[in-house]
């Protein structure tokens, strides 16, 4: 206690009474992500720039405790909790956008800002920002970097990684380094993107701008099954046709969201695909009939286009509200996150939903059908223990049937503290021990995020975690 | 494995005492754990087509060819996915993705004999990476052998993977320094229905107007280059300011609707003529890239600078005026969409220009310290700075090299910082 109390009296010393938080009802907000994992942190500080996040980590190294960087807390893994407890740096503070370079199309940003504001803030200078988890209106670009995140567009511009133009971060000796994919040597910046906060405490991030596309059209196609409309997505990626996002939503999902969000998806499909085209106006018209003529082929039973901007972002709401409008059907789900080969979509929800059906719960099935990564959300109530414990196996069988099929076990979360034990099922201990000397690299005393990504094994102690999740609010 | 002459394998000054030719991926490992065990410095070889990239080692007794692991291991046009053996050359790899409708777009020179481990290892850039994006962005899984023997695995076949670090992205670019990649999995794009590649020279007083109208340009072109020199090798003759190469790939009706849009934005800058080439683009796009490394003989350097596109014109001032000072004559490619500049320094006179090259290397470092070498006679490349002024990042690389490579067995000295 003492020692935590002189943890405190150091942040407090270096940043300002106002800047650290110590009590536990101040830490409790500090203490889970979207997995049903907590545990309260020592300390929550909230920095307002990289020097403070500098002496934070210093404070953390003298002090001999772990720094867990927080972003919103939407990720699905556990990966912004401070299992090990420590100092909780949460980016809150830093959520400016530093400097904003149109004809460049490139942004600086805080690693706080929240993904949609870039895009808002840039939309008059006819830019956005690609990466569009269905977080977006709350999770912030630094956690989208830790996670390489995607969201529904990543299927045509790809994820985090591929956006990153240059990072400013606080390496685990407090020293504040800059990286930029225009320095010779090692790619500091791709090798950042996506380490879960375990490498390094990321303050600033250069970012790529996109420019708005001269024509956009959203529609959907209804289908009988999920399965024949993954059939479909398979068949129009394979033909080539540049669609921005193919998402898909099964019966349930489909049922949740129109009752929330009155988007007008057809309740009676079994699924729904929807379809996002842009580009100049003649190539997205013909991609459109390209697209409606294949949905007909495999059975499709209705075709929708958006008439206009606000038809499109009602399609587009109701998706990205998919897993917080499922709190109508169930108390709590919990959100699986495993991608495939983009041909084995079809085998992969059938899995589910024959894995689902093994274990008595419902399932809903939210997909990023382009890129074969699904969301299976399994329903179930966390104070009835057999189905907490059913829901960790159905989460576990999906994760090894996705392996069976040639796919690995996060697309766009990671694998933080939830998923860390079910990484040997992809990787060998040689494959390991080789990420594990990139870990060493950066942070050999690991104040970074401990306990994260690396199975148990590699560091000892901790409890098994029980896996039952609940997304926040 | 075969043994083989090592005098193909010589880099600057020095040949190695052993070459070894791969056939299998136990070869590179058997190769690579004795030479750890021992002290021996290995360097990696593909078609070798990049080797004059950065600094020669500082060590060097063993060079490992890599370019008859070249085998399509796994292709799946319906998932857009590729598997191949690292020495699999890009031409081979170009092929087999075309007889599906594919393509990638890794623009690097010498596609014949460019294997993809050299062009990945290289962390080479092309032209069309605005359009399409980097070559470590299609780089979705790879096998390694590192410094030590082991065969360690990263990333997958799915398009989306955040299992584990993304090992496969620190890999790209490394230059033969961490580890010896043996096999890459990539994601592949379908094959754009048209191509049209548009040639015009730049009158004198117009190069100013055409950067900035082709920037604004609504129908974004896949690359778009100002040349200026190397009139042996790329098409096309330069007006007084160079020559314009835009290359548009799309549809078929937006390919001709940027034309259109092309010709006349071009004309309202000044340049009255625009030559269309609609058929062997190929190979016309690929003379092009050649000429990023392609030597003069054996009397000039080529230079590569990156950086934002509003300032590679003064990059590209610099490098002239550099150049004249040293009595040096420079021929250029400016990327408008991308940013980098291609310099190839040279002289008509061969006797003095080992004299004159190591002056101009000297001065440039201050005008142009991000500057790299990419080609450059072997018999000066110890007198020269390979990679110019090193990044702030350097102490976190040399950490990373440490852990992958405690002996240093991989390519000792030639990256960055003396890595």
């Amino acid at each position: 206690m003492s020692d935590a109390r002189e943890l405190g009296r150091r942040l407090r010393e270096a940043l300002g009474t106002d800047s650290v938080k110590t009590t536990p009802e101040d830490l409790a907000a500090y203490s889970f992500d979207a997995c049903g994992e907590d545990r309260l942190p020592d300390a929550a500080v909230l920095p307002n720039d990289a020097r403070e996040v500098s002496a934070i980590v210093r404070i953390a190294r003298d002090c001999g405790v772990p720094i867990v960087a927080r972003g919103a807390g939407t990720g699905l893994c556990g990966g912004a909790v401070p299992v090990s407890g420590g100092i909780v740096v949460s980016f809150a503070r830093m959520n400016r956008i530093v400097s904003l370079d149109v004809p460049g199309r490139r942004a600086r940003v805080q690693a706080g800002l929240v993904n949609l504001e870039l895009s808002r803030a840039t939309a008059a200078s006819g830019l956005f920002f690609g990466p569009d988890p269905s977080s977006q209106k709350s999770s912030t670009l630094g956690g989208n970097a830790a996670t390489n995140a995607g969201g529904p567009r990543a299927y045509s511009c790809g994820s985090m990684s591929a956006h990153v133009l240059g990072i400013e971060f606080v390496d685990a000796t407090g020293d504040i380094v800059c990286a930029s994919i225009d320095d010779p040597g090692y790619d500091l910046v791709a090798t950042l993107v996506g380490s879960e906060g375990t490498l390094g405490i990321v303050t600033t991030l250069d970012l790529r701008l996109l420019r708005m596309p001269r024509a956009v059209c959203v529609a959907f196609a209804a289908f009988d099954a999920i399965e024949t409309a993954s059939a479909c997505v398979s068949a129009i990626v394979a033909a080539g046709i540049g669609a921005t996002a193919l998402e898909i939503m099964d019966r349930t999902i489909v049922r949740a969201v129109e009752a929330h969000y009155h988007a007008g998806y057809p309740l009676e499909a079994g699924a729904v695909l929807l379809v996002e085209l842009a580009g100049e106006p003649a190539d997205v018209e013909a991609s459109e009939r390209a697209v409606a003529t294949l949905a007909r082929e495999h059975g499709a039973l209705a075709w929708r286009s958006a008439a206009d901007a606000r038809e499109r972002d009602a399609l587009w709401a109701a998706r990205k509200g998919a897993a917080g409008a499922l709190g109508r059907i169930a108390p709590n789900y919990y959100i699986q996150d495993a991608t495939v080969p983009r041909t084995r979509l079809p085998q992969a929800v059938r899995a589910v939903e024959t894995i689902a059906r093994g274990c008595g719960l419902p399932v809903g099935n939210v997909v990023h059908a382009g890129d074969g990564n699904l969301h299976p959300l399994i329903m179930f109530d966390r104070r009835v223990p057999r189905e907490r414990e059913a829901v960790v196996a159905a989460g576990h069988e999906i994760l090894a049937a996705c392996i069976e099929l040639g796919g690995t076990i996060s697309g766009e979360h990671g694998i933080g503290y939830e998923k860390r034990d079910t990484l040997p099922l992809v990787y060998s201990s040689d494959d390991i021990a080789t990420m594990q000397r990139l870990h060493d690299a950066f942070d050999p005393s690991r104040v970074f995020n401990p306990e994260k990504i690396f199975p148990r094994g590699a560091i000892c102690g901790e409890v098994l975690a029980p896996g039952a999740t609940e997304a926040p609010p | 494995m075969t043994q083989t002459s090592s005098k193909k394998y010589a880099l600057g000054t020095r040949a190695p005492d052993f070459a070894h030719v791969a056939e299998t991926i136990a070869d590179v490992s058997a190769t690579l754990r004795e030479s750890d065990a021992i002290g021996r410095a290995v360097v990696l070889f593909g078609g070798g087509t990049l080797q004059g990239m950065g600094s020669v080692p500082v060590r060097y007794d063993v060079a490992l060819d890599c370019s008859r692991l070249n085998r399509i291991l796994e292709h799946e046009p319906a998932d857009l996915t590729i598997a191949v053996e690292a020495g699999c050359t890009l031409a081979n790899l170009e092929q087999t993705l075309a007889a599906a409708g594919r393509f990638l777009p890794l623009d690097a020179p010498r596609a014949s004999l460019a294997t993809v481990g050299g062009t990945l290892a290289s962390g080479w850039l092309g032209p069309r990476r605005a359009a399409y994006g980097r070559s470590r962005d299609f780089v979705i899984g790879t096998t390694c052998v590192l410094a030590d023997g082991t065969i360690a695995s990263a990333g997958g076949m799915v398009v989306k993977n955040v299992t584990g670090y993304d090992l496969s992205k620190l890999y790209v670019g490394s230059l033969g320094t961490l580890v010896a990649l043996v096999r890459a999995n990539l994601r592949t794009l379908p094959l754009p229905q048209a191509r049209r590649l548009a040639i015009a020279s730049l009158p004198e007083g117009t190069r100013a107007r055409t950067v900035s109208h082709l920037a604004a340009l609504a129908i974004e072109p896949a690359a778009a280059v100002i040349v200026k020199g190397f009139s042996k090798s790329i098409d096309g003759s330069d007006g007084l300011d160079g020559r314009v190469f835009v290359l548009f790939e799309g549809t078929q009706r937006t390919v001709d609707a940027a034309t259109r849009e092309l010709r006349s934005t071009l004309g309202a800058a000044g340049v009255p003529e625009t030559r269309l080439l609609e058929r062997d683009i190929g190979p016309a796009f690929a003379r092009l890239i050649d000429a990023y490394i392609e030597p003069l003989g054996s009397r000039s350097i080529t230079y590569r600078s990156y950086g934002a596109p509003a300032n590679a014109t003064p990059r590209l001032d610099a490098f002239e005026r550099v150049a004249r000072a040293s009595d040096l004559e420079a021929e250029t490619i400016e990327d408008l969409r991308t940013g980098d500049v291609i310099a190839r320094i040279s002289s008509r006179l061969t006797p003095d220009f080992a004299e004159r090259a190591v002056a101009f290397d000297a001065q440039r470092r201050t005008a142009l310290a991000g500057a790299r070498i990419v080609s450059a006679p072997e018999r000066l490349r110890a007198r020269l700075d390979g990679w110019g002024a090193p990044p702030a990042s350097l102490a976190t690389m040399k950490a990373v090299k440490a852990r992958f490579d405690p002996h240093g067995t991989l390519a000792p000295g030639r990256f960055v910082g003396r890595i």
